[in-house]
């Protein structure tokens, strides 16, 4: 302003006042959609064009996460870890960083309907109040069919429910959730109570059909990659049928039938205990007797030698040893977990129950069927669905309808429409996690607030508030909200009552940090029943079964087939088949042989008197005679998700366990599949690059000579900003893709697209099956110091920074698309249609306004998140301060749970970048076209002595 | 042994001008008509198609990642071939004062003018925003905005310009004699038009020797770009990282094969137009004859380009470039690579024989096969390069549309719709030229 007062207001510096000033008006008379707050008064403390991150939790079947949501003037628009919480430790799940799209899903219940008609909300509670307590005819119920109750205000809210409720029978009901473990941990322990597995410790880890390495538990993979670097690194053995992420790691992996993955773990308990390791007490070793390794490994055709070299280092390791049975597991196998795991000591150390809750309780598919068995028969006079969907999931059709036609009134909540709202009369529509209040305790003393972070986007209730409003009407006195019972129950049961502080600002607190520490009263200690183990034992047989066995898990995108209408999630590829859009039988080479399979073929899959048609994928790695796919497709209501993939929920009688005695046979038709990645070898090239633990304390791996050259470097005298990956760390589970898509604006294209080879994922993990192991690279820009892309650019669209970043004009972008033709990596996205312009309302609203929306005909790629460079430096700059290393993370480093993306400044030596340069692992893709891209760092594989690759 | 004729006995300089310039002032013949016909509705069906593009944008052919450019660009570097054989034969065959081009110049020139121009359309058709094309050129503008020099599709815009602009000079040049002759004969609105068009030529002393000049210096001009032009093409993919592409043996051989294709359409055009405007007398057997010793030549020049690049990419023991080209004749695509190899290679072998040069029905075929064969050529290198690059997993396999094919098709309507009118409308021989050929044939027959 000295310009003003001096008189000295050039012409340039007064357009750019007006401009700026001009900008500010348009900017803030734009009237913002819908029902979202409408900042005609800028509530204090919120300033447009500056991010507000709210605490909350997202909460997965059993599973919570603590998370930070970014909101820009009032719309959530991104998702990353709360690092003040103590178990998420600052990385989200997938799923949650997925779920913003459904907040803004065009598919959405709007409004409340009754038969099949708009109606108030008034009336419709009304109707509900009517059914569920209306006079019944003596030993009629009504059926409260949910599924996993995990909050405990949720939990107590529904038993004063049932108990104001006369007959009111509540049942949560998780379709793909296996009962195995926890019915195992019941026998064994005498208690549900599941243990957390600190893979972090673990020294030497053996997993049995287990998948450790979901996206969606972060805490997990961060464990596991944490112990995958560095002269202490972990040995992994994997034991599986289909390879899954935790299988790809493993330093040995065998292809192993689920049947006989019980008596593996005897017979490795009984070779241990033969080295001398001793059983708990009360465990005799002739319940082991018939579990023989050898003989095993001869009828299993494994390696007998590298068996015994697992019992040595299982054996070798006691205290930081840790076997894990997977969900698809019988009992006994989970129990043979359990007790290889008290020889191993692991108690306490690998593993830790000491301040695990007692889990929910949660209703099989057996007892579901006595329940609909009962509704089909008239036990029911009303019945409530929320947030189950066994008219999608529920393995016997013919029972689910006969049920529903005996149910007089039946409503429905949630924010879908789907299959089970379909018979519904009442449909009410329920409020997005963003959206809601909510409480957890994932682990004793760990208290886990959720919290709202914008209005209901349409005219919605929380489902807990709808059965606030039932309850309020049946007893007075009641609190008037969900929200109103959540501080009440905070009030009376988490505030210490202090006189320092009042409650008002303590559940402040606890809501800004969105997550409550207290010390907790630990579990006494498990131990292991001796009657129980042999009673696994003698249930584990090793007998060779005929026919194929089948392993159906969740999807490790769309999960259950609850994000199945997530166009993000359908888009992103399976880790390992990189198959999107749909889901697929994974078979071996060699079953593919045998029965004239190719990719894309389809087969009939069958198991007892169902049968499932669906294309196969080949999948090196899967063991013979097995076949593994996902559940959570080939749903009937959603505009994404219907009609995308197979079901496979027909096949579960038993719940999510591995089927044994199944058939597969081709029939002769076959599909185009939407691969992402359509070629899967490494074709001898070596873009990636595996280092034993031996070769990795060699000297550097670079080997090239410095390349001679005419032109001078470039010099970037300022920051120069670079990224690493380390490749010993991902785990390949596509966290990246995701969250750089949701800050990028990346559009979906959908799988005709996809299938014509035009995804437009800014960040990729290629996935390439080279010498019996699976490898995962990563790839983004590597925003080369001499980019090949620039110089063909015949308008200079993209151009070099200052700062080293490659970056974008999209402005000025003409669409040549020479530049990637140029880019040897191949990460560059063309717009072949207008993509982003054809977003659904309020769908728009996921938007990131920081970054622009991209139009038909131009290119783009990754920036590095310079949106984010931009920010973090207005912010050091507000705060009169330099830029320290940490203070940009890209969203795709942001979102990694394993920690493998390194970003910062090069120009400064101390910064994690530039040790990540100077890393002997080091190597560059395409090092030798002299383009100077980023840096990758080599995985490291630890193999067990002569038997390393 | 005395050479045949270049001309027919029995022709006099007024005889020519009752045979060609008479053309334009009859009404077209129905055979005409059907030709015409059929060429403007193939030109109609790439037109739509090239709305439809417009409309919705590239999605709408083929392409994809990592084959970003497709079609589009063959049917860019094909058409600019194809009117090499045009600057060829007007320019350095003057050059180099063979006098059998002249009667076979105009309408090689002509056909340079309409390749270049269906050329032209694919580079501004194939942008994602085709309609700021204009920030292609150097103009001055308020944003301070200034192409990209280093860019080859830079070097493209210029090199591709300055050749249609010297083409039509060229052409044009040549044609004012003929107009003023045209002018003379007609009357009505057709001299009207001839007048303007013929500038005021009055074949004064002085209008020759300026034209002589004018003419001779402009043909200068075009020789340098029948060097030139299809060298910058071939930059395009020259100065790339693709493998495959990343040669310097691509612009002699983008020459050398421009003219081959390019004589292969003359071939193919001078017999049509022979036939239907029955100039046998004018444009005779030893023209074609000629015409076809060059398609041989160029095609053994291409063998051997094959050969040698080939033999560079074993000998740079580059895994990349010895995948690509394992790729031309191996794979998804094999088939495309081994096309134009017969086509380009051995089918025009049979041009060894004179028979087969003075045979209408094998001079179409191997035109043809010849057109098809460069076609596949620049598939080959365009897209059997692109589909598999450097890293496995951005591979990927391209698959032309129905649009794609529309205006594939529609480049051939439009490009004949232009030679059949030009047929009509202006005199398809130099007439001044070939009757200073009588001239100094009759000199020496009565000298």
């Amino acid at each position: 302003m000295s310009e003003l007062k001096d008189n000295h207001l050039s012409r340039r510096r007064f357009l750019g006042l007006m401009g700026a000033t001009a900008a500010l008006a348009s900017g803030c008379s734009k009237p913002d959609r819908g029902a979202v707050v409408s900042d005609s008064k800028r509530p204090a403390g919120s300033v447009p064009g500056i991010s507000d991150f709210y605490a909350t939790t997202f909460q997965q079947c059993l599973d919570t996460h603590g998370v930070l949501v970014r909101t820009r003037e009032g719309r959530p628009i991104h998702i990353e870890g709360n690092d003040l919480h103590p178990l998420s430790r600052g990385k989200a799940p997938l799923s949650a960083m997925a779920d913003i799209l459904r907040l803004y899903d065009p598919d959405r219940l709007a409004k409340p309907y009754m038969d099949g008609k708009p109606a108030g909300w008034e009336g419709c509670l009304e109707g509900l109040f009517n059914a569920v307590t209306a006079e019944k005819p003596k030993g009629k119920g009504v059926l409260l069919l949910t599924g996993a109750l995990v909050s405990p205000t949720a939990r107590a809210l529904v038993s004063d429910l049932a108990a104001a409720v006369p007959g009111l029978k509540h049942a949560a009901w998780e379709p793909s959730l296996s009962e195995t473990e926890t019915s195992a941990l019941k026998a064994c322990y005498g208690s549900g109570r599941r243990p957390r597995l600190l893979l972090e410790e673990a020294k030497v880890l053996v997993t049995l059909e287990a998948d450790l390495l979901s996206p969606d538990k972060p805490e997990q993979v961060a464990g596991f990659a944490s112990r995958r670097t560095g002269r202490d690194m972990s040995r992994v053995y994997s034991v599986e049928a289909g390879v899954s992420l935790t299988g790809a790691k493993a330093d040995h992996r065998f292809p192993w039938k689920p049947s006989s993955a019980a008596s593996l773990a005897f017979a490795l308990c009984r070779a241990l205990s033969a080295k001398g390791v001793p059983l708990p007490p009360g465990v005799s070793a002739s319940w082991l007797k018939p579990f023989d390794l050898d003989d095993l490994a001869r009828t299993r055709s494994a390696d007998p030698r590298l068996l015994q070299k697992l019992v040595e280092d299982l054996r070798s390791s006691r205290g930081s040893a840790l076997v894990v049975a997977g969900p698809s597991l019988h009992s006994e196998a989970h129990a043979a977990a359990f007790l290889l795991n008290a020889m191993l000591g692991a108690e306490g150390r690998t593993l830790d129950a000491s301040l695990s809750p007692e889990p929910e309780p949660l209703e099989s598919n057996a007892y579901l069927s006595k329940i609909l068995a009962s509704a089909a028969s008239g036990a029911f006079e009303a019945a409530v669905f929320w947030g189950a969907d066994p008219a999608y999931a529920f393995p016997d059709q013919d029972l689910w309808h006969a049920a529903v036609s005996g149910i007089r009134a039946k409503a429905f909540i949630g924010t879908h429409a789907d299959e089970t709202a379909q018979p519904c009369r009442l449909i009410l529509p329920a409020n997005h996690w963003l959206e809601s209040w909510n409480d957890f305790e994932p682990l004793k003393g760990v208290l886990s607030l959720q919290q709202p972070a914008i209005g209901p986007i349409f005219d919605t209730l929380q489902g807990e508030d709808i059965l606030q409003g039932v309850l309020s009407r049946l007893k007075p006195g009641q609190p008037a909200s969900y929200k109103e019972r959540l501080m009440a129950r905070w009030q009376r049961e988490v505030y210490p009552g202090s006189a320092l502080t009042s409650f008002a600002r303590f559940w402040n607190a606890s809501l800004h940090d969105g997550v409550l520490s207290r010390p907790a009263s630990a579990n006494p200690p498990r131990r292991l029943d001796p009657k129980a183990v042999a009673a696994a034992a003698k249930q584990a047989d090793s007998a060779i079964r005929e026919g194929f066995e089948v392993i159906l898990s969740p999807s490790p995108t769309v999960a259950d087939g609850r994000y199945a209408n997530n166009g993000w999630l359908q888009e992103l590829p399976h880790p390992m088949t990189k198959l999107s859009w749909g889901n697929a039988a994974a078979v071996s080479p060699g079953d593919a042989r045998e029965l004239g399979l190719r990719d894309g073929s389809l087969v009939a899959l069958s198991v007892r008197d169902r049968k499932v048609v669906l294309p196969a994928v080949i999948v090196p790695g899967q063991a013979q005679g097995t076949v593994s796919s996902c559940l959570g497709y080939g749903r009937k209501t959603g505009t994404v998700a219907r009609g995308v993939g197979v079901n496979l929920y027909p096949l579960l009688f038993d719940g999510p366990v591995f089927m044994d005695r199944a058939g597969v046979q081709a029939t002769g038709g076959s599909a185009v599949l939407p691969f992402i990645q359509r070629h899967h070898k490494l074709e001898g090239r070596n873009a990636v690059r595996t280092l034993t633990l031996q070769q990795a304390s060699g000297g550097p791996l670079s080997t090239l000579p410095h390349l001679s050259r005419l032109m001078p470097d470039q010099r970037f005298p300022g920051h120069k900003w670079a990224m690493a990956v380390d490749l010993g760390r991902c785990v390949g589970c596509q966290s990246c893709t995701l969250a750089c898509q949701s800050e990028n604006n990346v559009p979906v294209v959908g799988p005709e697209r996809v299938l014509k080879g035009r995804e437009m994922h800014w960040m990729r993990v290629d996935r390439y099956y080279e010498a019996g192991r699976v490898l995962f690279e990563p790839m983004l820009c590597q925003h080369c110091d001499d980019a090949p892309c620039e110089t063909v650019c015949p308008v200079s669209a993209t151009n070099h920074s200052p700062e080293g970043l490659n970056q974008m004009a999209y402005n000025r972008c003409v669409g040549t698309r020479y530049c990637s033709n140029n880019c040897p990596y191949k990460v560059r996205r063309f717009n072949f249609f207008e993509y982003a312009g054809h977003t659904k309302e309020p769908l728009d609203l996921a938007f990131n306004p920081e970054v622009t929306v991209r139009p038909r005909g131009v290119m783009e790629k990754c920036t590095f998140c310079v949106q984010r460079i931009d920010e973090a430096k207005a912010q050091a700059r507000s705060q009169g301060r330099k830029l320290k290393d940490g203070d940009i993370v890209p969203a795709c480093a942001a979102a990694c749970p394993a920690g493998a993306i390194v970003f910062g400044d090069v120009n400064d030596p101390k910064s994690r970048i530039s040790q990540a340069f100077r890393d002997p692992r080091g190597f560059r893709v395409l090092e030798e076209l002299g383009i100077k891209p980023s840096t990758y760092l080599a995985e490291v594989t630890n193999p067990a002595e002569g038997h390393g690759a | 042994m005395a050479p045949e004729p270049l001309l027919a006995q029995g022709l006099t300089p007024g005889s020519l001008d009752d045979q060609v310039l008479a053309v334009p002032e009859r009404r077209p013949p129905v055979s005409w008509i059907a030709a015409f016909a059929f060429t403007a509705s193939l030109a109609g069906i790439g037109l739509l198609c090239m709305a439809y593009t417009l409309y919705t944008g590239i999605g709408a052919w083929g392409n994809n990642r990592p084959v970003v450019w497709a079609f589009d660009i063959i049917n860019f570097v094909f058409w600019i071939g194809i009117g090499h054989a045009g600057t060829l034969i007007s320019a350095i065959l003057l050059m180099f004062r063979q006098r059998w081009r002249n009667s076979i110049s105009r309408f090689a020139e002509a056909m340079t003018i309409f390749a270049v121009m269906v050329a032209g359309m694919f580079p501004l058709l194939h942008l994602g925003r085709p309609w700021i094309n204009f920030w292609l050129f150097p103009y001055p503008n308020q944003r301070g905005l200034w192409p990209n020099f280093r860019s080859p599709l830079m070097w493209d815009v210029f090199a591709v310009s300055t050749y249609f602009s010297v083409s039509l000079l060229f052409w044009y040049l040549g044609l004012i004699p003929d107009l003023a002759s045209l002018r003379d004969r007609a009357n009505g609105w057709r001299k009207a038009v001839y007048t303007v068009l013929s500038l005021g030529w009055r074949g004064a002393a002085s209008h020759w020797q300026h034209y002589e000049k004018a003419y001779t210096v402009l043909a200068g001009l075009a020789t340098g770009l029948v060097l030139s032009v299809h060298s910058v093409v071939s930059f395009d993919f020259a100065v790339s990282l693709v493998p495959g592409w990343h040669m310097t043996i691509f612009p002699p051989y983008f020459v050398v094969g421009a003219i081959f294709s390019g004589f292969a359409m003359v071939v193919l055009g001078l017999l049509v137009v022979r036939s239907t405007l029955g100039m046998s007398n004018i444009i005779t057997d030893r023209h074609l004859d000629l015409a076809n010793k060059v398609v041989l030549g160029t095609s053994c020049l291409m063998a051997y380009s094959y050969l040698l690049e080939g033999f560079t990419a074993w000998y740079s023991m580059n895994p990349y470039i010895h995948h690509a080209f394992k790729n031309y004749v191996h794979g998804v695509y094999g088939w495309a690579g081994w096309l134009a190899i017969v086509c380009n290679v051995f089918i025009p072998q049979v041009y060894w024989s004179a028979k087969a040069r003075a045979s209408v029905p094998v001079m179409v075929g191997v035109s043809l096969a010849v057109l098809l064969g460069m076609w596949m050529e620049r598939f080959v290198i365009i897209v059997i390069s692109l589909h598999q690059d450097f890293l496995p997993s951005s591979w990927g396999i391209y698959k032309p549309t129905l649009v794609d094919f529309g205006i594939l098709l529609g480049s051939f309507g439009i490009f004949f719709s232009l030679v059949l009118l030009f047929s009509r409308l202006l005199p398809v021989v130099t007439t001044t030229e070939l009757k200073s050929d009588l001239a100094k044939a009759s000199a020496a027959t009565h000298g």
